[in-house]
Order: structure tokens, then C-alpha cells, then sequence
């Protein structure tokens, strides 16, 4: 047991600045349908937030991890004060951001609720995966379900009265989706005989609601093999009364949960449909065999979902890490470090700290403006849907181009920014007395599921590179070489802007290179270089991103005094790029070098070489 | 029940923020500081959104929470954040921070009271920035009300309040008849310090903190009335009563010294610091 204390501390003055100052959200505010939204709301809705993560989610977050799950008579138990915090968590309205006004939503632009995401969620990753997962199930049913379907499910859904889950994952298909067995039998009056058993289920049962609906993937009678013959059941824990009431159980059964290595107050359940035969799903829709594409639709959503996970928790991680380099004290200055009457200092001033610090700090606020950057794609394509098809393309295609870059560097880098949280902590950050450790362990699940990492550069470089005719790629590098020519002979930042520029050449070079490879019929290449490649792009955006933060905020430095809070702010801005630009961009243009090289040593090794055992 | 809350925004006690002031020592300079509400002002708030409702059904207002604040256009976020926190409409006295001092906000006050009729006046029992403790006493003065300082319990009754106070060696009891002045403590927003005359015995809050301003609220805050006055139109003529003549930031901690043993320790606080 754990009392609840909160550990989780977010820097709402960067927050502002991606949004406002270097995104440009006050214009996207004066665009349909967000003319309700301005600067005062939003920023009332943050500290609101802000209050949320660190007063009812954030005390649990340890809680969460100590207690974790458990099945007691055939009922998941959540640890001590995850019902109440669901309650308050509803009560707030926030996690209405952004849905639609029919269901009693706000209309708010996604960006704003995905940095709503990076606080809840960073405050407490377990906890915000049940909300998370409900808003995910009931988006589906919104976005294709009958009429009657989104009567009777979303209201309830989008309220926190029920929640709900994704149920794609069996024992024998995992990232093959396509071997799904679940079944789903036609019955004379239009429901389904669902039958099946789905692992990892996330919220799969829990005591926060009193009906659960699980979004369920199955394969009706003489449906095709594979991805295509799966459909979409809405499958509810309690069968649904004629006056929209939870009514008697529904067959599911939770038969155990896991146990995990991190996000431990999530629960990840063993489900099992229609063991008795007494299972009843409804099809999402009309149309059978449309699963898989109604699932891909979100899949956008869900994978930006799971980068704000990553920047959440890395966020945490650093900012606990700084917190702890300044109150620690050890050793003296280097500069008096034989002086053993040299008075101690805290370890923010040892050379090596720093650096720690300034790559976590780079890392994470590079990741904020990636997604952030992602998101505004995705408002303005929704905005511009309709008014100007031509922009809104361009930005629909950039979130495309994006999301697995997202998904992925995010994922890999909070866990390695959580690595170098704990390292900074020294010996106590491997104890449970600190937040970090915890940090790491929730972190290591972001680049596995929702499609691994492995998965997400497979997705870059063999659909999104080419998708468009290669428009999406060749806009998106077009764009960081408008940047470096204006900002070339920058006083300050020229020679990091360099370095982006020849970062940029390594990045359009290796496009050529895959392309070629994939026109000469070399295909099998590509799996070994594309981790390396989402990589070295993941990067190329950071530092650009970094880069033209750094321009803004000189700007706005200019004029400040030193003891002014604003101008330490931005000198991080600058030192964040600087550092990014010198320290981790020219990696790109050698990693450029060694996927040219095509090293297929991978596939050159036999199996039996690999190991004697 | 009519309640008016005056707020004043204080610079954020927890950011990093240096208030500065000026080689000249003639004021304090505000300019980038980051404002809040002032602590025991949201108190006061939370304790006038809790006498305005039945503590089961919060939704149903009972009463309504007129929010006063007197400083320049950018304490109307301020404003805008008690709205959306509960309050009804909200009032703005156009002024500047420097043109201020006590007596003169409670003569503001005074006035808008005189316009307003509330029964009761709430707010904090003293701003974390001066730490004066002077408007609630003087504004009750001036208007010639009843008052309660130092608020830890409310409840009300028929015609009035039952009024808790935390004093030196325990709990003095006040009954005061509306209309009224009360100025609040931190306890006020325990679960069970504040009970309305609809809230039941024994209810208890599920939070004791100010209450979370929900999303929808937020989004209704800017359509809720919020009058601007001028401080001239209110107290025309009055000048400041208190003359400040000169800032000066509390003197640097000096380094300290390591002594060898506990005479010298003794020796040092007789002679130096002359502490002993």
C-alpha cells in the first residue's frame, strides 16, 4: 500500500508557447467551429487540467502501480481511489474536449486535448488508458454506427456512465490481426452469437462503470480469410434493456488479468465471449466485412494517442529529474574539486548532469512539438475540409506522414528519457522512493503496442513515403528546406541550421535510396533499414522543430532583461536546438551512411548460427 | 441569499518570479509577474458558491455570487476564472494596483454594496501579498454591519450565520444578523465547514480545496455579465490615506560561518549576534 502523494509536475509556460507562439493556435481559434474557444479559455482549461493531474490523478499514480489489478469472483477490483478519481475525472467535463456538441461536448480544437492528454495522461498513465480506451470505442460507434447505435451507446459512453474497450488482440494474433478466429453467427433477429477469446484487453473489466462495451473484431459465417472477412460487433458486459438501461450479464467473462511489468492500475484482461452460448453483439453499421477499415479510421487517433503517453510520461520523468538536481548535493565545483573544504554542490552544476538534463530536456520539448505539430495538421485539415480541398490535403496528408513518427520516436524516447531520469536520480532512482523507476517500467509498453515500432516504420516506409504519388514526403521535405533557407545566415543559429541542412540531404538521399531499392526489385532491404530511417526522419523533424522554436523565442527575447522569467525561458529555447542541432543531427547524416551501405548481415546469418543453444 | 466576494490578485507565490523593485525604491514593479487569485480570496468563493446551494445538488444555485475585483483590464481573467468556478456575474473596478490602499478599496466596496444589497460580504481574512488584514474590518466599519474575522465555520440560520472562529486557545462563536461582513480562514473549505440552510446535517463535501471550474463552465464564463465601474464614479475625489515611502527587498542571507565547538557557538550568539 502507497499513500496517495502526487509527484507529477507539468511546465504550463512551455505548453503556451508550443501552442500559441510557435503553433499559431489563436488563428486556428478563429476558423468553424472553434470560434467559442480563445486564448482565456484555453488557458483556464489547462491550469484546470493542470489542477486535475496533480490533485485526483496524479496522488494515484503510485497507488495504481503498488496495487494493481485483481479478479475477485469474476469482477476486476481497481486499486484504492480509481472510482472516485472516474467520478471527478467525469464530473470535470475534460475529457468532453472534444467531443461532438450532440453529446454534450465542447467542440475543442484536438491539439487542445492532446496537451489535455499529455497531463492527465502523464500524471497518471494506468488511470487515463480507461477513459482513453472509452473515448476510442465510442468514437468507432459515433463515426459508423446506426443512428439507433449512437443513441444508445454514445451518450453514455462520452458521459463516463459506461466504458468501453478495443477488442482485436487473440492468443495467436497479435500484430497479425488478419488471424483472428472469433466467430459471429447471424442470428434470425439480427443480433450476432459472438464467440471468442481476446487477450489484452485493456479495461477489459473493471469496477468504475457499470456497463463495459467492447468494440469487438470477428469473422461471420463464409467471411473470407484475413483482415478483409473481420467485422465490427458492439458486444456491451451487460445487455443493453429496451430503455437504454444495463441489464443482465452478457456472457462475457473476464477469466484473468495480466501481470505486467509497468501501467499496472490499467487492467489487461483475458476475455471470453459466449462461453455459454449467451453472448449478443449488435454489428457496428450496416455492412459486415468492413472492420478493419472502420478500425484504421482511428487509427490515427490511437497512435497519436499513444506518442502523448510517451511525451507525458518523458516530461514527468525530466522534470523529476531536474527537481532532483537541484536539491541534490554531492561533490564540489569542478573547478575546486581537490578543495575537500569546497563546499558541496547540488549536482544541476557537474558538466555530466547537464548534459543529461539539456538531452532530456531537447528530447521532450522536441517530441511536444512534433505531436503538437501532428495535431494542428489534423485540426486544420478538419477545418479546411470542404472550404479549401487543397489545404486541407495537404495537412491530412502531413498528419499521415506524421502519426508513425509520432508513435514511435515518442514511445522509443520516453523510455529512454525515463532511463536517464533514474541515471540523474543515481542509486535512489532504482528505489520505489522516487517516481522514476515507475516511469521506466510504464514507459517500455508505448513502443509495443498499438502496433509495435517495428510495425510503425514498416507503415513509414512502405506506405507513407510513397502514399500521394510521394506528394506527402516531398511537401514535408520542401518544408524543412523552406525553413533552412531563410534562416541560413541566422546570427545566432546558422551553424546549427547547417547541420539541419545537411541533415535534411541525408534524409532526401535515403528516400532515393529506398525507392531505388523497392524499384529494383531489392524489397527485402527494407525491413533492415526502416527503424533506422523512421529514426533519422523522427529526428530531422525534432531538430527543425527545435530550430524554429529557437528562432521565435529569440525574437521574443529580444527587449527582456535577464531577471526576467520569460527571458530564461526562451535561452532554453535556444540552448535546447543548439544543443540538438550539434549533438544528436549530425547522427542522421552517418546513419544516412550506413543504410546506403545495404549491410545485410541480418539476413545473411543462419538461424542455427545465431546462438549454440 | 446575495453574497459579494472580493477578490484580489496577488503575484504567484509559487512561480519563480522576482517582484523587482526599482534602484529608486518608489514602488514595486508588477510588470511580468504572474497573477493568481488570492488564496483566502478563492475561499471565500468556494464558502459563497457552498452557502448558495444544497451541498447533494450543487447544479441548482439557491443565491446568487456577485464576484468584485478593482485593478487593471488583465484582472479580468481573473474574474472570468471565478465565473467559471460558480459565480454569478462579476465587477470590475477599473484602477491600478498603485492607486490603491486599503481604506480606499473598502470605501470602494462600500459603495458598491451600497448598490449591490447583498446580505453578506465574504473574503479573504488577509491577502498573502500585504498581509494587512485591514478591508473586511474596515469595509464592516465603514457600512456600520456586523462582522465575523477569521471565518473557520459557517452555518446558516434563520436571518443570519453561526459563525466559527479559530482563536488563540480554541473556537470563539459568533451569531451575526444579515447583512453582514465575514472575512474567511484556510478551514473553511474542510469537507464540512460550511453548511447552507438547505445543505443537511452531516452532509460532507468530497473535496476540500476550491472546487474544480468544469469545462462546460469555462466555455459559459464569457457569456456570464461582467459590469466594468470606475473607481472615480465610486469613491470620486478620495485620496490615499497610506503613504509608502520606500520599497526595499528583504535583506540577501548572508554565508555563515562553521564554528569549531559549542563554546565558540555560545561565545558567537553572546558577542556577534548578541542572541543570547
Amino acid at each position: 500500500m502507497s499513500l496517495p502523494q502526487n509527484r507529477y509536475k507539468a511546465d504550463l509556460r512551455e505548453l503556451e508557447f508550443v501552442l500559441f507562439e510557435q503553433f499559431g493556435l489563436g488563428q486556428l481559434l478563429q476558423r468553424e467551429p472553434y470560434q467559442d474557444w480563445g486564448e482565456e479559455e484555453v488557458k483556464l482549461t489547462l491550469s484546470e487540467v493542470y489542477r486535475l493531474a496533480t490533485e485526483v490523478t496524479g496522488p494515484l499514480n503510485a497507488v495504481g502501480d503498488r496495487e494493481g489489478c485483481r479478479v475477485e469472483g469474476g469482477q476486476v477490483v481497481t486499486p484504492s481511489g480509481f472510482r472516485d478519481a472516474w467520478k471527478k475525472v467525469y464530473e470535470s467535463g475534460f475529457k468532453s474536449l472534444i467531443v461532438p456538441p450532440e453529446f454534450g461536448g465542447q467542440s475543442a480544437p484536438r491539439v487542445l486535448s492532446a496537451i489535455a492528454t499529455e497531463l492527465t495522461s502523464g500524471s497518471n498513465t494506468a488511470f487515463d488508458m480507461y477513459p482513453g480506451l472509452t473515448i476510442g470505442a465510442a468514437d468507432l460507434i459515433e463515426a459508423f454506427g446506426t443512428p439507433e447505435q449512437r443513441e444508445r451507446y454514445c451518450h453514455k459512453m462520452f458521459s463516463g456512465e459506461w466504458a468501453g474497450t478495443m477488442c482485436l488482440t487473440e492468443p495467436q494474433a497479435g500484430s497479425d490481426v488478419g488471424a483472428a478466429t472469433s466467430f459471429a453467427k447471424k442470428n434470425a433477429d439480427g443480433t450476432y452469437s459472438i464467440s471468442g477469446t481476446k487477450i489484452f484487453i485493456s479495461g477489459g473489466d473493471q469496477d468504475l462503470t457499470e456497463n463495459i462495451v467492447h468494440m469487438v473484431l470477428a469473422r461471420t459465417e463464409g467471411a473470407p480469410k484475413g483482415t478483409k472477412g473481420l467485422s465490427l460487433f458492439i458486444v456491451p458486459k451487460r445487455r443493453v434493456a429496451a430503455d437504454g438501461s444495463s441489464g443482465e450479464l452478457n456472457d462475457v467473462k473476464c477469466l484473468s488479468v495480466e501481470h505486467k511489468m509497468g501501467i499496472k492500475g490499467s487492467s489487461t484482461a483475458l476475455l471470453q465471449f459466449g462461453d455459454d452460448g449467451q453472448c449478443l453483439g449488435e454489428l457496428c453499421g450496416t455492412a459486415e466485412q468492413q472492420g478493419i477499415k472502420q478500425m484504421f479510421k482511428m487509427m490515427n487517433y490511437a497512435r497519436i494517442g499513444v506518442g502523448l503517453q510517451g511525451l507525458g510520461i518523458a516530461s514527468a520523468a525530466y522534470l523529476s529529474a531536474l527537481e532532483y538536481a537541484r536539491e541534490r548535493k554531492q561533490g564540489a565545483n569542478a573547478a575546486a574539486w581537490k578543495d575537500p573544504d569546497a563546499p558541496r554542490v547540488a549536482i544541476i552544476e557537474h558538466a555530466n548532469v547537464r548534459r543529461m538534463l539539456l538531452w532530456m530536456k531537447a528530447h521532450v520539448e522536441g517530441v511536444r512539438a512534433l505531436i503538437v505539430k501532428g495535431a494542428m495538421h489534423l485540426d486544420h485539415a478538419m477545418a479546411l475540409a470542404g472550404k479549401d480541398d487543397q489545404a486541407a490535403l495537404y495537412h491530412q496528408g502531413q498528419v499521415e506522414l506524421l502519426t508513425p513518427l509520432i508513435k514511435s520516436y515518442s514511445s522509443d524516447t520516453a523510455f529512454r528519457v525515463a532511463e536517464l531520469a533514474i541515471q540523474v536520480h543515481g542509486g535512489v532512482g532504482y528505489t520505489m522512493d522516487y517516481p522514476v523507476e515507475q516511469h521506466a517500467r510504464d514507459a517500455k509498453i508505448f513502443s509495443i503496442y498499438e502496433g509495435t515500432n517495428g510495425i510503425q516504420a514498416l507503415d513509414l516506409v512502405a506506405r507513407k513515403l510513397g502514399q500521394a504519388g510521394g506528394m506527402n514526403t516531398q511537401r514535408f521535405l520542401g518544408d524543412v528546406a523552406a525553413f533552412i533557407e531563410k534562416n541560413r545566415d541566422h546570427a545566432v543559429l546558422g551553424p546549427s541550421v547547417a547541420n539541419l541542412a545537411a541533415a535534411h540531404e541525408a534524409v532526401a538521399g535515403s528516400v532515393m535510396q529506398l525507392l531505388g531499392w523497392s524499384q529494383s526489385g531489392e524489397l527485402a532491404r527494407i525491413p533492415l533499414v526502416a527503424n533506422r530511417f523512421l529514426t533519422m526522419m523522427s529526428e530531422l523533424t525534432v531538430g527543425w522543430l527545435l530550430l524554429d522554436a529557437a528562432v521565435i523565442a529569440l525574437e521574443k527575447q529580444q527587449g527582456l532583461t535577464k531577471d526576467d522569467r520569460d527571458w530564461a525561458f526562451y535561452e532554453g529555447k535556444r540552448h535546447a536546438a543548439v544543443f540538438f542541432a550539434q549533438q544528436v543531427l549530425p547522427s542522421v547524416v552517418g546513419s544516412a551512411k550506413m543504410l546506403s551501405a545495404g549491410d545485410t548481415s541480418p539476413l545473411d546469418i543462419p538461424d542455427a548460427a545465431f546462438a549454440t543453444v | 441569499m446575495k453574497i459579494l466576494v472580493a477578490l484580489k490578485r496577488v503575484a504567484d507565490p509559487a512561480n519563480h518570479n522576482k517582484v523587482k523593485i526599482p534602484a529608486a525604491g518608489d514602488k514595486i514593479d508588477t510588470a511580468g509577474l504572474e497573477w493568481q487569485i488570492n488564496p483566502f480570496d478563492l475561499y471565500a468563493l468556494e464558502t459563497a458558491l457552498r452557502l448558495t446551494e444544497d451541498g447533494k445538488a450543487p447544479k441548482t444555485r439557491l443565491g446568487e455570487v456577485v464576484a468584485v475585483t478593482l485593478g487593471p483590464a488583465e484582472t479580468e481573467t481573473n474574474l472570468r476564472s471565478a465565473l467559471a468556478t460558480g459565480a454569478d456575474r462579476a465587477i470590475r473596478v477599473d484602477t491600478t494596483d498603485d492607486a490603491l490602499d486599503g481604506r480606499l478599496v473598502a470605501a470602494a466596496l462600500q459603495k458598491l454594496v451600497e448598490e449591490e444589497k447583498p446580505d453578506l460580504v465574504l473574503m479573504g481574512k488577509q491577502v498573502v501579498d500585504g498581509e494587512n488584514n485591514y478591508v473586511g474590518q474596515a469595509l464592516a466599519e465603514l457600512l456600520d454591519w456586523p462582522m465575523a474575522t477569521f471565518a473557520a465555520t459557517i452555518k446558516e440560520e434563520a436571518g443570519g450565520l453561526l459563525v466559527g472562529r479559530e482563536v488563540d486557545g480554541g473556537v470563539s462563536t459568533l451569531r451575526v444578523k444579515f447583512p453582514a461582513v465575514v472575512t474567511v480562514d484556510l478551514r473553511i473549505v474542510a469537507p464540512d465547514s460550511v453548511r447552507s440552510s438547505k445543505t443537511a446535517e452531516g452532509f460532507k463535501y468530497p473535496y476540500e480545496e476550491v472546487r474544480f471550474a468544469p469545462l462546460p463552465a469555462i466555455m459559459q464564463a464569457k457569456k456570464k455579465p461582467l459590469a466594468v465601474k470606475k473607481l472615480a464614479d465610486l469613491v470620486g475625489g478620495a485620496t490615499l490615506s497610506s503613504k509608502y515611502v520606500k520599497f526595499e527587498a528583504p535583506p540577501a542571507r548572508k554565508a555563515g560561518v562553521k564554528v569549531k565547538d559549542v563554546q565558540e557557538l555560545v561565545q558567537k550568539l553572546a558577542t556577534e549576534a548578541k542572541a543570547i
